[in-house]
């Protein structure tokens, strides 16, 4: 088992090809969801699907606003959004037959360079430059010199300890089902596949996904308190 | 007569390097998922408490049950770089 192999010019590995249909599949449901919610009348209740949709975009815009307010949940809304909708839907794409995209170090790293970059746009946008850099020095100036490598250091470190609990928790899920199959042979696997799908795919990667969403929120609002 | 001694023990470690390296790497990966029990701990203790708030205070359960999960998971990022050493070193 490889797990960090990585080589610049390969063939795409399974991980990336349930990536790029999950990401389809979600950019067709969402242009047909965006193109429905424009042609509603808004005096009417809406109805099946779109219904759906309103509901759960109002659930998270509720659930968003104890954390984060006013401008700034206009501008971190969408994008955490998006976040949680991609990754609850890799996550258990193992039920359809998929590899979980987030089990290849390469896609969860991706993730890590995404929430880097937004913790920076936030930054750059709420704080200012000046701020920022002010920040490195920490509370006490003449211990300045000490805690600014630590400092730059934690600027990292949120981020890659953010998308490397990702990749851990649905690889050691990729892994345990694959040693229990082993195991167990053909018809036995029918069986144990219903309990160890239903944990560590449903349970443990929608726990995953919401987690990843949370700490997204609470760096982006502590990013961006001024 | 100690060229060959030295030369014996040469051989010895060139036949023995493979068996012994891998070896040693299941046993480093049996040691390091010994750090479970830090995450164990934790997460119990994250999760007592959070009964207990829940005790204290039933109409917060849903914003108890978020706090706990997101500081769990927390907690569990040491366990998991553990696993993920203990995995690198098996599939070495």
């Amino acid at each position: 088992m490889k797990i960090l192999e990585f080589k610049l010019f390969s063939p795409i590995s399974p991980n990336v090809v349930s990536t790029l249909i999950i990401v389809a599949v979600l950019a067709v449901v969402f242009t047909i969801a965006g193109l429905k919610i424009k042609k509603l009348n808004p005096a009417e209740t809406p109805k099946g699907f779109l219904f759906l949709c309103v509901l759960l975009v109002d659930f998270f815009t509720n659930f968003l606003k104890d954390y984060i307010s006013g401008k700034r949940l206009d501008f971190f809304g969408p994008y955490l959004f998006t976040l949680i909708l991609f990754l609850s839907v890799a996550n258990t794409s193992a039920l359809f037959g998929l590899t979980p995209p987030l089990a290849n170090i390469g896609v969860a790293m991706s993730f890590s360079v995404i929430t880097f970059f937004m913790i920076k746009i936030a930054e750059l946008k709420f704080q200012g430059v000046k701020n920022k850099l002010l920040g490195f020095l920490g509370p006490v100036k003449p211990l300045a010199p000490l805690m600014i490598p630590i400092n730059l250091i934690g600027e990292v470190s949120t981020p890659f300890s953010m998308g490397l609990r990702l990749f851990v928790n649905l690889m050691s899920g990729v892994v345990m089902t694959a040693m229990v199959f082993a195991i167990v042979g053909f018809v036995g696997s029918i069986l144990a596949g219903v309990i160890l799908h239903a944990m560590f795919d449903i349970f443990f990667g929608l726990i995953q996904a919401f987690v990843f969403f949370m700490l997204s929120t609470v760096n982006l609002s502590m990013a961006s308190e001024s | 007569m100690f060229g060959q001694m030295i030369h014996s023990v040469t051989r010895f470690a060139n036949e023995y390097n493979q068996f012994f390296a891998s070896g040693m790497a299941y046993l480093g990966a049996g040691i390091a998922v010994i750090a479970g029990l830090g995450p164990g701990i934790g997460q119990g203790f994250a999760a007592g408490k959070a009964a207990e708030a829940v005790g204290r205070q039933p109409e917060a359960q849903g914003k108890i049950l978020v706090t706990t999960l997101v500081t769990q998971a927390v907690a569990e990022t040491t366990g998991l770089y553990a696993l993920l050493v203990a995995l690198l070193l098996i599939g070495k």
